[in-house]
């Protein structure tokens, strides 16, 4: 299907709203997406799946050789990729290392900070954890790490700065 | 009781509304995407339990609406009252909804996640709205177990929302910024902050009545005050620049004459469609911002917007296309010409 704003590429998100009370469903390519405000994140990070999965199982990638399934809901990791969506709080542990790259390219960090359940919460927490996404000292990490505590102290100038020089490093790095 | 759409509340001339929402799953079950029918059915139980039998003073305050029980015209008048997400009506198979009489509080039940606990409110109030839902989840989370994780926080279905789950908007009025060009830049510049702006009345650059979404994005390594700060920050410099550039834009006589036919269309139109209203209604908030009219309050525009919503019009009747946009022009005369 192609994109219903452009016309010319194919679409790869799917937006979904109300246009005259009618719930109405938009197919947008991602460059389409991303100007009208939907794909920022979820457009790099599809791509990101799909080319990790590259990565690890060479392209295309059989479904077949895709053998590890969740035991918590039998997701592989191919079907959470295509999907975008998750199958359960199990999957994090699953396919923990797989997927850290790419939740650390959507939010730039990969520790949570903020509110936390009562006790009562079940915390799913592996056993024993293997080594998760190594946060080695490269000038990158660097960068994430003074863009954070720009956007804290909310020196957005130089944040903008810092964000540019990040993607120009990513970049850089596949090219 | 009055709706948070029937109110004003702080920077009202350039802030509509503020809602925050937090995405929440239950650890005994998988995410949505793989959930039987079975399961959906224990998970709504689960949550409606939680929420009217907690002893709290907020629990009786929910009534609970299925969605396999309503009309699609119903369904639709929920998200043009922001209550839901297009989303969530779009396959209605044992989604409820449980919502506050004052519509403040709804929490969306098996949408992308098992809890979407969202509060809206008038005008800007971030850390009012997160306080109430901060609240509600502290409720639920007496009998409810959440799914979460040290390193990455509440486990949601979509790895965007990892972390604090926490998605904190803004609706903006932005005429001005919109007329001068200047959305497409805002946007992109807002996105390497981890913000994120778009139309809400439509899709495309442009949105229909000037209508803007901005929300965080970034929900993994940043507290909810973190968040919440931030987008008040760069909200507060959106703000003093959309003032900017609308007592820059009033000067200009073509401005002021769209101002002025604009009201005087909606006052004495017979017959108005969804997108004409949008239109103009915009041009006569931006006249109420900048005093060149005065006698019409934001809340009388803010309820109006709702209020004239296709689906939310056919909330009491059936009506054709046409006997909508008829209604609708009386309705906006007989509520613009009071005063």
């Amino acid at each position: 299907m192609k994109c219903q704003m452009c016309g010319k590429n194919p679409a790869t998100t799917y937006v979904k709203i109300i246009v005259n009370g009618e719930l109405t469903e938009y197919a947008l390519c991602g460059e389409c997406a991303q100007k009208a405000g939907y794909g920022n994140f979820l457009y790099p990070f599809a791509l990101d799946f799909n080319s990790l999965l590259g990565s690890f199982f060479g392209n295309p990638v059989p479904e077949m050789t895709d053998t590890v399934r969740c035991p918590g809901c039998g997701s592989s990791f191919g079907e959470i990729a295509q999907s975008g969506k998750v199958g359960c709080a199990e999957c994090y542990n699953t396919f923990r290392d797989r997927m850290m790259p790419s939740i650390q390219r959507i939010h730039g960090n990969t520790k949570h900070f903020g509110k936390r359940p009562s006790s009562r919460a079940l915390r799913v927490k592996p056993e024993a954890k293997l080594s998760v996404a190594p946060q080695e000292d490269t000038e990158l990490s660097r960068k994430r790490k003074e863009l954070r505590e720009a956007v804290e102290s909310q020196d957005f100038e130089r944040a903008a700065v810092l964000r540019d020089e990040i993607k120009a490093l990513e970049g850089g790095g596949k090219a | 009781m009055k709706k948070w759409y029937e109110k004003s509340g702080q920077e009202a001339d350039v802030v509509i509304s503020t809602r925050v929402r937090l995405a929440r799953n239950l650890s005994d079950y998988p995410f949505p995407v793989k959930m039987t029918a079975e399961q959906r059915e224990k998970v709504e139980q689960a949550v409606r339990d939680a929420v009217m039998r907690g002893n709290s003073s907020i629990s009786n305050q929910f009534r609970f609406i299925s969605l396999d029980d309503i009309s699609q015209n119903e369904a639709v008048s929920l998200v043009e009252r922001h209550l839901v997400s297009p989303e969530f009506i779009s396959a209605p198979n044992g989604r409820g909804l449980l919502l506050t009489q004052d519509e403040t509080v709804s929490v969306m039940i098996n949408e992308e996640d098992h809890l979407r606990i969202q509060v809206m409110c008038e005008g800007l109030d971030l850390e009012g709205a997160y306080e109430m839902v901060d609240r509600v989840d502290a409720l639920l989370n007496e009998s409810l177990h959440f799914a979460f994780d040290e390193d990455l926080g509440y486990l949601t279905q979509c790895p965007t929302n990892l972390g604090t789950g926490m998605r904190a908007s803004l609706m903006l009025h932005l005429p001005a910024l919109q007329e001068s060009g200047a959305m497409r830049r805002v946007a992109s510049s807002l996105s390497k902050l981890g913000l994120v702006i778009r139309g809400i009345y439509g899709e495309g650059s442009e949105p229909v009545g000037a209508i803007y979404q901005l929300s965080n994005q970034v929900t993994l390594g940043l507290s909810e005050q973190s968040a919440i700060a931030n987008l008040k920050s760069i909200a507060g410099q959106l703000i003093a620049q959309e003032r900017a550039a609308r007592a820059e834009l009033v000067k200009t006589v073509e401005t002021q004459d769209q101002i002025f036919r604009s009201i005087g269309i909606l006052k004495s139109a017979r017959v108005l469609s969804s997108d004409e209203f949008m239109r103009l209604i915009s041009y006569v908030r931006m006249g109420v911002a900048t005093e060149l009219l005065t006698g019409i309050s934001y809340d009388t525009i803010n309820s109006l917007i709702v209020q004239v919503q296709p689906a939310t019009m056919m909330l009491t009747k059936k009506m054709t296309t046409a006997e909508r946009d008829a209604l609708r022009a009386s309705t906006v005369s007989q509520r613009l010409n009071v005063t």
